[in-house]
């Protein structure tokens, strides 16, 4: 569990039981960053505590205010202050890689520190092959295996591996998607620093941490040293209030403010969220019953797509703060951006930006041939969840492929077997096999970012036979993803609408680009 | 910084035109283009050809190469530039395709500058690569806003950096693209004042001089001002963050065996 403890100083009382010892909680008042040895991994419960509301100047602990990321920057950098813009050495909790850029990151930790140089720690470094995984691609394939054979030298603890691509279930030990098997496996913890081979790595924001996508050179860096030098972000603060329309999901509230501050908007930065609506799914008890494993938590699942995709904004990293900050006005934010989320609509970024921003009722003469669902982003439990009850709810068929791709083995398991609500005890998968939809896909990224050519879904021809006599162009695809950009799903000509699961399921029962309130209403 | 001599290339021994385009240029531009591009330029070799005692080690290109504190520092960059838009992501300057190419191996490292930019839709009609060449005539690349966006593979400006470019000039970078640059030395990212893209066109002939900050369009004859590469220029030139690291003491100057 945590490298570190952080509890609060002040009079506010804390419930944790001893022998659970190895999460403590934020409190909304003051903060004594302690760095402490690590405790051992197992699975703990924690009330949320009762705050009483205290400003921070009567504790005497903290002088100057500091935002989330600051917080968790001056603990990492053992200071008891920073300022944006400071560069600092930070003493890194988990770094971690995949097989596209670990092989890359072993070969210049291998150059760098030695043949035979041991990483800085063994349970630190957390290896998850999920890229490039059911193809025949040799070389995709050799990759993984690079990183099986440092994994098996270095004794590394937490490596994800496939062995037996027929069948991902028969691999145990195989998890799939690495933003949300880290979050699945409790490697997302409040207050620690995560640095990963991809850029998605903001995802783990979610849980209250400092996570940020790093390159193969930096990676060799940590992996030897167990450190990096790191500019502390200026905040962007996000404040979302207002009562979150049944028909939105957390992806159209990312996708409006990608469009907002477009997709430079936040390079360099840290964005923070915050509100009423944000709060709703903010509460730092979801965070420990996400990471009980068993528990599906989708109120979590909803911070992980707000933060995801903060890298589209150019952001350096996203963080929900684990708890409400009573302070937070004192706090020093760059700009302030607020949203009422009960007034926004359905949206969609069109070809081929992510932050090229539509009303999902704007594009409805838009022709489809595929639907997509999957990735980090958008290929979560919740993600699934959500398709499944618009497909429920409207009892239609699908008009155009729909691929299904669950981003880990656990979120596979969930489609097959947690009843989806309101469904008289139906899972996701009967209601996507009723619906018409492709069988679900193997664990992995998938078409997400292309890929090898033989990989599942990717966008391989400029437009789909079956449509040519529809006179559509190109091939066009509502996705849950990520990103749009020319040819990232395959080919060059390929359009893209990054969408929230409502949308792309109700785009795959019309054909066309379709706002979800069509069938939710 | 690519690491090949093979890489070093000066269009104006090359193109035929171009003396044609000299009767256009202003004479003290071509001057300076003339003195310049030969004297500065520094010759990268493969680091497993400097460090013969480490023998036993894989090479490995695409990680920083340590170069010897004698050679004088790259100041100059002359040759053709390729010009492109706003938000260039890395999906473009190398798809995915492509990155089951290990940047750490030589081979491999060859084969992915041989798909830079490959990814850029049709609408950019002249190839960054001429098909069946591993290397591109064009040295500089010219960019818009927040190159670079998008997927954090470090395959990006080795990529760049592969296939012969030296320097990208853009309005802005984004974050990771920016670092990546500088910790593998590949590749300088340097930030114009105004937006360039609009003032060049690919095939011009121009001139980085990174001492004075300065953009020369030959073909043009035109000068543009660069933001100064600051902190980050000394840790390009050594060739990436560890041999900077290596060079200025800060770790051991060689790797432990």
């Amino acid at each position: 569990m945590p490298t570190s403890t952080i509890t609060a100083s002040g009079s506010t009382s804390f419930i944790i039981k001893k022998k659970e010892l190895g999460v403590s909680t934020f409190s909304s008042t003051s903060f004594n960053i302690i760095p402490k040895k690590r405790c051992s991994k197992k699975v703990v419960s924690v009330m949320t505590p009762t705050q009483s509301q205290r400003p921070p100047s009567t504790t005497g602990s903290v002088k100057t205010a500091l935002t989330m990321t600051e917080k968790i920057l001056a603990r990492a950098s053992e200071r008891s202050a920073l300022v944006p813009g400071e560069n600092v050495w930070v003493n890194v909790d988990v770094l971690m890689t995949h097989d596209v850029c670990g092989p890359g990151t072993i070969g210049i930790f291998k150059k760098e520190f030695g043949e035979n140089a041991k990483v800085w720690d063994r349970e630190k470094i957390v290896i998850i092959p999920d890229h490039y995984i059911f193809t025949s691609d040799e070389r995709a394939n050799r990759n993984v295996d690079i990183l099986r054979d440092f994994c098996g030298e270095q004794d590394i603890k937490y490596f994800y591996d496939i062995k037996d691509l027929g069948d991902f279930r028969a691999n145990p030990d195989y998890k799939g998607v690495c933003h949300v098997a880290l979050a699945q496996e409790g490697h997302c913890r409040p207050g620690e620093v995560l640095l990963g081979t991809d850029s998605h790595t903001c995802n783990a924001g979610a849980f209250g941490q400092f996570a940020s996508g790093i390159g193969n050179t930096d990676a060799g860096f940590v992996m030897g040293a167990g450190k990096l030098l790191l500019k502390v972000p200026p905040t962007l603060r996000f404040v979302m209030d207002g009562e979150m329309p049944s028909y939105l999901l957390a992806k159209d509230l990312i996708l409006q403010i990608i469009g907002e501050i477009s997709v430079a908007g936040a390079t360099y930065k840290s964005m923070e969220f915050v509100g009423s609506t944000v709060e709703s799914l903010s509460k730092l008890s979801y965070i420990f019953a996400y990471m009980s494993t068993t528990v599906f938590h989708a109120k979590m699942e909803e911070r992980m797509t707000l933060c995801n995709m903060v890298v589209e904004a150019g952001g350096k990293n996203g963080v929900v703060p684990a708890d409400s900050n009573d302070y937070i006005s004192t706090l020093r934010f760059l700009s302030e951006y607020r949203f009422d989320v009960s007034k926004l609509e359905p949206l969609v970024a069109k070809p081929h930006s992510p932050d090229n921003r539509a009303l999902a009722r704007e594009c409805k003469d838009v022709k489809i041939d595929r639907v997509y669902i999957g990735s980090c982003t958008g290929g979560k439990t919740e993600d699934f969840f959500a398709v499944a009850k618009l497909f429920q709810a409207s009892g239609k068929k699908v008009k155009v492929p729909t691929f299904i791709v669950p981003a880990t083995q656990k979120v596979w398991m969930d489609i097959y077997s947690i009843p989806v609500p309101g469904s008289g005890g139906k899972t996701c998968s009967q209601i996507f096999e009723e619906a018409g939809c492709d069988t679900p896909a193997s664990p992995s990224c998938g078409a997400c970012l292309g890929g090898p050519r033989d990989t599942y879904a990717r966008m391989n021809e400029p437009q789909a036979s079956h449509i040519m006599s529809m006179n559509c162009l190109f091939s066009v695809c509502v996705s849950t993803t990520n990103r749009n950009f020319p040819g990232r799903m395959g080919h060059k000509e390929g359009q893209i609408y990054l969408a929230s699961p409502y949308t792309a399921a109700a785009s795959a029962l019309t054909g066309f680009v379709t706002d979800p309130r069509e069938f939710l209403q | 910084m690519a690491t090949t001599s093979a890489s070093v290339f000066n269009p104006a021994l090359a193109l035929n035109n171009y003396s044609k385009e000299q009767l256009h240029v202003a004479f003290t531009s071509n001057l300076r283009m003339s003195t310049s591009c030969f004297t500065k330029f520094q010759l990268k070799h493969f680091s497993s050809s400097l460090i013969p005692s480490q023998s036993t080690r894989i090479p490995i290109c695409a990680a920083t190469s340590p170069t010897s504190p004698s050679e004088t520092t790259a100041t100059t960059f002359h040759g053709l530039c390729y010009v492109l838009g706003n938000n260039i992501d890395t999906d473009q300057i190398i798809p995915a395709e492509y990155l089951t190419l290990v940047p750490s191996k030589p081979d491999e490292y060859r084969k992915l500058g041989s798909f830079a930019l490959i990814g850029l839709p049709s609408t950019y009609e002249t190839r960054f690569i001429e098909s069946g060449e591993v290397q591109s005539k064009y040295s500089i690349v010219i960019g818009g806003e927040n190159f670079g966006c998008g997927s954090s593979r470090e395959h990006a400006p080795v990529a760049l950096g592969a296939a012969g470019v030296k320097a990208v000039v853009a309005e802005s970078y984004a974050r990771i693209f920016f670092r990546n640059s500088v910790a593998t030395g590949e590749v300088y990212p340097l930030e114009s004042e105004g937006r360039l893209c609009d003032e060049c066109s690919t095939g011009d002939v121009v001139t980085v001089e990174l001492a004075k900050s300065l953009l020369i369009n030959h073909t043009t004859g035109k000068e543009y001002k660069l933001k100064p590469i600051g902190d980050a220029g000394p840790v390009i030139d050594a060739g990436g963050i560890f041999a900077y690291a290596r060079k200025t003491g800060m770790i051991p100057s060689a790797a432990p065996s």
